[in-house]
């Protein structure tokens, strides 16, 4: 079976394969549908089938009667915050944020700039499914408006969030690998205006992604190379669409995706002890970090829609999770790498402190990650299947989102991935052997 | 009771009524459907100013670069302008986006061919076969092209015509027209290429925000607009394009509108006069033409209606100049297309070397009056009236390659089912207006 997952945060496939312009076309009139019509906002990211998808988007939202503002090539936080100064009514960012080239996807996002929360997406997914959809007629079709200002408005919101002047007297020498993606047009502007050396790799918009779209240590051997020769003080790793951030220390060291959060949590609750908002997924150097600082944690389903939500909810002063998607609330309630940056360097400048300094005190727990491709007819059974062998061995589930298990050397947890066909292992511990055993015994327990 | 029907897919291309029955998924299959047919490549596209064009040009965006081939957006340009691009560039073929003469709440795809022809009965059936099946060529990854966007295909189309006629000869004074565009896909276009004959123009209905000033065809009782400026401006002619620009009707200098059949009696005037050849029309097109080949000594050749059975039966018999009765002006040279453009060049050339006027030249070929009535109609009674007036007429000899023409001795008769709407069409021809009024009368008495 071809992969294509159509759910609650949006549709995402293999164009070439199940994600055909059909499927964006009725999926853009759905949207459109649901928003009532009104101003809808369209960016993308770089993949090859950005202008494809972009069209059929296009067509589907004027076909309903939107009043469509099309933003080009732009990272989806920028959207999401265009769609505020824009007082638009809601926006589809079209990427499949980390997936491979191949893939593309729509994502939803609301008037407050947020992603759809699961109860609104099942609202969408009903629409589409029903297929009745809003139609302009030809006295009220709108046409295309294009923008581009939505990344320089960004970029003064950003400088209005953090201590730029302080940032700019440093002169930081900083390394960026932008994966040939989206945050190609900001985040070598950002840092140029916070006055930094910026050394770019990967910054060509119009080239192939040179690697996988996802920051973590395998993908960062670049940007590792460049960070020692500039003798950078930081380097910084981009996803497809800007909202996970990789860091490589200055000493060159490519650092766990996972840890993203933990170095953000550690700056931000000693600024501002509170509550930091995460998934259940994610590593447990947070909570370590938060106990540190007098703060808390919160954990959700793994989204950004329940982060955003549980920020609300909590008034968190941080979201992030394992991935290295990190919310800074003053930027806004959504994941944005651009912001996690200005966090960061923020603390740098402020603090003289050097980033490999920071990570030296930071707990290291291993954390292993493991995919086992299901049938997307089995994708439910086999998780019921591993919960009731868990249980049969008199564990407790914790079931926020998916299973995971707490057991005396760290956890385990094992849920249906929201953007694939496949059951993802998560395993944490103090130590790799450790870590291991514990893969070990989920991967024993379940059966596709 | 049946639903007035808002959709038309059929070998001519799919039409429909935005907001209703024309959906971007319906276009956006179409188009996956033609990038099926053509096989990766080039394919231009361009479309009329009509409102809802963006939306169609998206969705057909989408469904061409799916199936992997390349799109050349050419924006808003008369449909002619996209032939003559699909050939300058040996792409595999065109989308035009236009409904032509319907009303402004319409839409529709035409198909054109690597040859920048339309695609013919044959090619358009594969395509819809391909439509039908569901079955497209899907690319995903490297093999994903791009949208060029690109302008400047109307300088091209302004070069291709002045390069086969040149500027217009040296007159006393130089000629002055006034331009009808309707608001249309000529708009912009028509008046530069008149300056650039060396003629002045004097452009009205010029905006081309897909509102209609006029109903859409080139109808005399459409052009009063026209004729009141070409009398108050004092000009020399007044010309009138239709939405998509490939029809053309002509004002005399007196300011009387001459019929969209005469368009192509003048163009032939011009051409024959300086190369000899067949001449090609349709079977309703006014007997005036064959009389002008006549008085040169060509031959010519009727066919069915439609423009794609005219450029057929122009490149079987080498013809040197072909059209239509409704004003569509064909001249191989330049463009193998119905095109509005050539026909305004080929009169004013016509009118600047002969140094007549319309009304004089007129006066050079024998006159007819046709009259055009439309009834709604059932398909499914269409046999059974064209079978009426097979039998009523069964004394004179009668044509029946597309509907029943019947010649009669002092003119022709000519009743057919639409192409493109649920009607019949009834069009006499003879040589005084209460004659040819007679004989479309006598056929809507027993109907």
């Amino acid at each position: 079976m071809k992969p294509l997952k159509i759910g609650i945060t949006g549709v995402r496939g293999i164009v070439g394969e199940t994600f055909t312009p059909e499927l964006a076309v009725e999926f853009a009139e759905a949207y459109g549908t649901y928003l009532d019509r009104g101003r809808i906002l369209v960016c993308r990211d770089t993949r090859p089938s950005g202008p494809m998808i972009r069209s059929a988007v296009l067509a589907g939202l004027l076909a309903a009667g939107c009043d469509v503002v099309d933003l080009g090539v732009c990272p989806t936080p920028s959207m999401q915050l265009a769609v505020k100064w824009l007082k638009a009514d809601g926006g589809i960012a079209i990427t499949a944020g980390h997936n491979p080239w191949q893939w593309n996807a729509l994502k939803f996002v609301r008037g407050d700039g947020l992603y759809l929360n699961p109860t609104q997406g099942e609202e969408l997914l009903d629409i589409f499914h029903q297929g009745e959809f809003a139609k302009a007629s030809w006295d009220t079709i709108k046409q295309v408006v294009q923008t581009a200002d939505a990344i320089d408005e960004h970029i003064k919101v950003l400088e209005e969030s953090f201590a730029s002047e302080a940032i700019k007297t440093k002169k930081l020498t900083v390394a960026v690998d932008c994966c040939n993606g989206a945050c190609s047009f900001l985040s070598p502007r950002w840092l140029a205006r916070l006055g930094c050396e910026v050394l770019a790799v990967n910054d060509d918009p119009h080239a192939p992604f040179p690697h996988a779209p996802e920051p973590k240590p395998e993908t960062m051997a670049q940007l590792c190379a460049v960070v020692k020769a500039g003798r950078a003080a930081i380097g910084f790793a981009h996803d497809a669409d800007g909202e996970r951030l990789g860091i490589v220390t200055d000493r060159g060291e490519p650092l766990s995706e996972e840890m993203t959060l933990a170095i953000a949590a550690d700056i931000r609750l000693r600024k501002k002890t509170g509550v930091v908002v995460t998934n259940v997924s994610t590593s447990s150097a947070v909570d370590i970090v938060a106990a540190r600082h007098a703060g808390s944690v919160v954990r959700t389903p793994v989204g950004q829609a329940y982060i955003s939500e549980g920020l609300i909810e909590h008034n968190g002063v941080l979201g992030g999770e394992g991935s290295g998607g990190i919310t800074v609330p003053e930027v806004h309630l959504t994941h944005d790498s651009a912001a996690a940056i200005g966090l960061i360097l923020e603390h740098m400048a402020q603090s003289g402190e050097r980033i490999s300094d920071l990570v030296g005190q930071l707990p290291r727990l291993t954390t292993l990650k493991h995919n086992v491709v299901v049938e997307p007819h089995r994708l439910y059974s086999v998780l019921q299947e591993f919960r009731a062998a868990v249980e049969q061995e008199g564990l407790e589930v914790d079931s926020t989102d998916g299973i995971k298990v707490m057991l005396p050397q760290g956890w385990v947890h094992v849920r249906a991935s929201n953007t694939e066909s496949m059951i993802r292992i998560i395993v944490e511990a103090e130590d790799k052997a450790a870590a291991q055993e514990l893969l070990d015994w989920a991967r024993d327990r379940i059966r596709k | 009771m049946r639903a007035i029907p808002t959709l038309k897919i059929s070998i001519s291309g799919v039409r429909g009524v935005v907001g209703q029955s024309l959906t971007p998924k319906l276009l956006t299959r179409f188009a996956q459907a033609f990038g099926t047919h053509t096989g990766s490549g080039t394919i231009v596209i361009g479309r009329d100013p009509r409102t809802s064009g963006e939306m169609v040009k998206h969705a057909v965006v989408a469904g061409i670069l799916s199936t992997g081939s390349r799109v050349v957006d050419i924006g808003v340009c008369p449909v002619p302008t996209v032939q003559l691009q699909v050939r300058h560039r040996r792409a595999q073929g065109g989308i035009a986006i236009t409904a032509s003469h319907n009303p402004a709440e319409w839409n529709a795809l035409k198909f054109i061919g690597s040859t920048g022809l339309f695609l013919d009965a044959g090619q358009a059936r594969e395509l819809l076969d391909i439509y039908h099946q569901g079955q497209y060529t899907k690319v995903g990854g490297a093999e994903l092209r791009t949208v060029e966007e690109i302008e400047g295909a109307t300088d091209l189309h302004i070069k291709s015509i002045l390069d086969v006629l040149g500027p217009l000869p040296q007159t006393e004074k130089k000629l002055r027209v006034v331009l009808d565009s309707c608001n249309g896909a000529g708009s912009l276009v028509g008046p530069k290429l008149i300056e650039a004959l060396g003629a002045e123009v004097i452009p009205i209905n010029a905006t081309p925000d897909g509102s209609f000033p006029r109903p859409a065809e080139p109808l005399p009782e459409n052009l009063g607009d026209l004729c009141r400026a070409v009398k108050e401006h004092q000009a020399d002619a007044g010309f009138a394009q239709d939405m998509d620009a490939d029809r053309l009707a002509i004002v005399s200098e007196q300011g009387e509108a001459i019929g969209e059949d005469y368009t192509l009696v003048l163009a032939a005037l011009y051409v024959l006069g300086h190369e000899k050849g067949p001449v090609v029309a349709n079977l309703s097109t006014t007997s005036a033409v064959a009389d002008v080949a006549k008085k040169f000594g060509c031959p010519v050749f009727l066919t069915k209606i439609g423009e794609v059975n005219v450029t057929d039966a122009m490149q079987q018999h080498n013809a040197v100049i072909g059209g239509e009765g409704n004003g569509g002006v064909i001249y191989p040279r330049i463009n193998f297309a119905r095109d509005s453009l050539v026909g305004i060049a080929l009169v004013l050339h016509l009118l600047a070397e002969s140094r007549k006027t319309v009304t004089e030249l007129l006066e050079t070929v024998p006159h007819y009056s046709i009259v055009k009535e439309k009834m709604a109609c059932p398909s499914d009674r269409i046999p059974a009236v064209l079978r009426k007036v097979r039998q009523e007429f069964s004394k004179f000899p009668l044509d029946t390659r597309d509907g029943v023409k019947v010649m009669q001795p002092d003119g022709w008769l000519l009743v057919r089912g639409s192409n493109t709407e649920p009607i019949i069409r009834i069009v006499a021809e003879a040589r005084s207006e209460d004659r040819a009024r007679e004989m479309v009368n006598s056929v809507l008495s027993f109907l």
